[in-house]
């Protein structure tokens, strides 16, 4: 028999003689050919992947197409990984925990964003108990309420209470990136209203749509070939062929922008970019993940990584690229105390800049691609990644990794391919997500990271007052529709379509449409203002070249139309009754504060109010049109 | 497991025995007079114990509801010394054992932890 740690040093000692060429050629020493990859199978269309090492323990899972992606309702990936083990038609919850534990067998469930796993790892003699085991989970589990009531509930409600800011940062980069399915929360935290989704009832039927031949797959490592074909056979003889409905399977879709959720106790930025998806050929994700790193691979000693080397003490940072079925989101991230987690989100985002303007040396490159492929290599060995990894390529049918090209693959890697692949990332939108003190933690502008088009839009209107501005918007670019509308609230000051709820904006749009006839009529006092807009109409009616072009660098100018609408709400006001113009003069009254910034630099700050007054009375008294 | 011992199973096997012994039996529920205060054969199983405590906790909650609704006025009208009105008696159809077949799973729960506490291991390999 040969031992696991025999097969593991081999394969380290191949990597470390750089003998990567050779493992090309053997594709992996001929008495690890077994052990190192999964071969997939077809046992009763039931999808197989096993792997043999010949040792004395086994792992059996199933993997089922039932992750956060694929749930109807929020929460039942939670539900049905809890309800894993309980009470079955053939036997009690209890009966199977005593029986495990005297077969010295470990049980375990866990769901990723795109898979659910039920895990078995017992000794290689009680294959045909736990095969069967698992079968009756998932073809007879009778999901019953006294369970959920008793069990399954208060065990989500105290695993909702450990979600921690790094989880729900990471969920929402990936919400911001994705929007749905893989957008979906990983765990639900406390805040999620999942209790009129989750029920008995909702779970049994997710599960009758997660739980047949066709959406799952089995993986075994460490049973032969011919245990599985023997077993597998009458055990899964129950389990249905199709699913008794179709799940969602949108194909994802990259979006970017931002998210912030305040949050007591931890603070957490996650930045992330479009990544590898699983069997994607992206040599230079993996590469940059590799210099990006983060977590010390050597004691005492921060390593040549870029990020255990940015991050100030107090936070850590590393990086990785979550590859999923149909996409892949290359996150940062970082946690710790507010202060160093916005250091530290400012030089990750450095690093990565320097990297695309190509400052990474020679010694590091050459370490980044060695730790990109050890890291290749050994994802499939002896812990659960690979396991799920067998399973979520069987059910998505996707083609298992060829170890030998991507390997070749890594190696092709230079300086020049890892600053094109870095500046694509900065130069696409960016994922950012902050959850802890949002007074400390950083907006993705701060960090230098290119604004989502989806939510600038939204503020670059037209009317805008920054719109002329070299920095376009004077609000960060991730202003969430609420922050907008408190703003536009606050100082009675239209952005555009949905922020004209604002009382004042109206009055000055009718204002405007009614212009000189209705000012007119009600005999009201006009100073320049009105003088200037009939000289302005008739200037427009002449159609002169000079004069357009006086009208269009007084619309470029800043503010002017804001400025405009003030005024025209002012003469409207100033021409009321008197009980109705004091309402009115207290409308109008505005806090909005703006800023030019020049060449990257912010200017004096001013009153919006007090600058359009000193505007009018200045082009007043020169009788001009700006 | 049934909740107490009864030869009901044993008679109901019998269909011979079980037409002799039904009219002895229905003469037995209505002189029982439960039914008159509207009440049901599961709301009279003794509820201070583990098990029933448990038991209760399983029902839906407007089995639960309909349970305490019954007994308040069953209470009441044991104080004035009354019978409900004789439309308002549980018939003979309401009366459905609600509670013993969740009491029964219980009991089968506690009687497997039972064995499973004080079994002894054959090895077979």
């Amino acid at each position: 028999m040969i031992c696991r740690p025999a097969l593991t040093r081999g394969s380290q000692l191949a990597l470390r003689s750089q003998g990567a060429a050779k493992l090309a050629q053997r594709g992996f020493a001929s008495a690890a050919a077994t052990a190192a990859s999964y071969e997939s199978a077809d046992i009763n269309s039931v999808k197989v992947a096993s792997r043999d090492d010949g040792g004395p323990t086994t792992r059996l899972a199933i993997v089922a197409k039932a992750g956060t992606r694929y749930e109807p309702l929020p929460g039942l990936s939670v539900g049905l990984e809890e309800y894993a083990f309980k009470n079955t038609v053939k036997r009690s919850a209890l009966r199977i925990n005593r029986e495990v534990e005297l077969l010295g067998g470990q049980l375990a469930s866990y769901h990723t964003r795109e898979s659910l796993v039920l895990q078995a790892s017992f000794l290689r003699q009680d294959l045909p108990y736990f095969t069967e085991l698992l079968a009756e989970v998932i073809a007879g589990t009778k999901y019953t309420t006294h369970e959920f009531h008793e069990e399954v509930e208060s065990i989500i409600h105290a695993k909702q209470a450990q979600v921690d800011a790094a989880a729900v940062a990471l969920d929402a980069a990936h919400a911001a990136a994705f929007h749905t399915g893989l957008g979906a929360p990983l765990y639900p935290t406390p805040n999620t209203p999942i209790s009129s989704y989750l029920n008995e009832h909702s779970v049994a039927d997710f599960a009758d749509a997660a739980y047949s031949k066709a959406t799952i797959a089995v993986v075994a490592d460490g049973a032969s070939q011919a245990g599985l074909s023997k077993w597998i056979e009458p055990f899964f003889k129950d389990v249905p062929a199709t699913p008794a409905s179709a799940l969602s399977a949108l194909s994802s879709k990259y979006y970017g922008g931002e998210h912030r959720i305040a949050k007591t106790g931890s603070n957490s930025v996650v930045v992330a970019f479009p990544g590898a998806s699983l069997g994607a050929n992206q040599p230079e994700t993996a590469v940059l993940v590799g210099l990006l790193g983060g977590q010390p691979t050597i004691k005492w000693s921060p390593g040549f990584s870029l990020l255990a080397n940015a991050t100030v003490p107090g936070a850590t940072a590393y990086a990785t690229n979550y590859a999923y079925s149909d996409a892949g989101l290359l996150a940062i991230q970082i946690s710790g105390s507010a202060g160093a987690v916005r250091k530290g989100a400012e030089a990750s985002v450095k690093a990565l800049k320097s990297i695309a303007e190509g400052g990474v040396s020679q010694e590091n490159l050459v370490k980044a691609i060695a730790r990109a492929k050890f890291n290749l290599l050994s994802g499939g060995d002896g812990n659960s990644t690979g396991l799920v990894q067998a399973g979520s390529n069987l059910i998505h049918g996707i083609a298992p990794l060829k170890v030998a090209e991507a390997v070749k693959a890594l190696e092709g890697v230079n300086a020049e391919k890892l600053k094109a692949a870095a500046k694509t990332l900065l130069e696409g939108k960016a994922s950012v997500a902050a959850v802890g003190d949002l007074h400390v933690l950083p907006f993705a502008e701060e960090l230098g990271l290119k604004p989502s088009a989806v939510v600038y839009s939204r503020l670059a209107h037209p009317h805008c007052a920054y719109s002329s501005d070299p920095r376009p918007t004077h609000f960060p670019m991730s202003v969430t529709k609420r922050e907008a509308r408190e703003i536009a609230e606050r100082s009675s000051w239209g952005f555009g379509g949905w922020a004209c709820a604002s009382r004042d904006a109206k009055l000055a749009g009718g204002a405007s449409r009614l212009r000189e006839p209705f000012l007119a009529r009600n005999g009201a006092r006009i100073p320049a203002e009105r003088q200037r807009n009939q000289r302005r109409r008739k200037r427009r009616a002449g159609k002169s070249r000079t004069d357009r072009k006086l009208t269009q660098a007084s619309l470029a100018t800043r503010c002017s139309y804001n400025r405009y609408l003030a005024v025209a709400a002012r003469v409207v006001r100033r021409s009321l009754k008197e009980e109705h113009r004091l309402v009115a003069e207290r409308r109008g009254q505005q806090e909005l504060r703006f800023a030019k910034w020049t060449g990257g630099k912010q200017g004096e700050v001013k009153n919006l109010a007090e600058a359009n007054a000193e505007a009018a009375v200045e082009s007043a008294a020169t009788g001009g049109t700006a | 497991m049934p909740i107490a011992p009864s030869f009901a199973p044993a008679v109901l096997k019998r269909p011979w025995l079980t037409k002799l012994l039904m009219p002895v039996a229905q003469w037995y529920v209505n002189a029982a007079g439960y039914r008159q205060m509207g009440l049901r054969a599961d709301d009279l199983i003794c509820e201070e114990n583990e098990q029933v405590l448990k038991a209760l906790s399983r029902l839906s909650s407007k089995e639960s509801y309909d349970r305490v609704y019954r007994l308040r006025r069953a209470t009441q009208l044991s104080l004035q010394q009354k019978i409900l009105p004789k439309n308002e008696w549980t018939r003979p159809e309401e009366d459905i054992p609600y509670l013993s077949p969740i009491l029964e799973q219980i009991y089968a729960e506690v009687a497997e932890k039972d064995c499973l506490n004080t079994m002894t291991v054959a090895k077979e390999h």
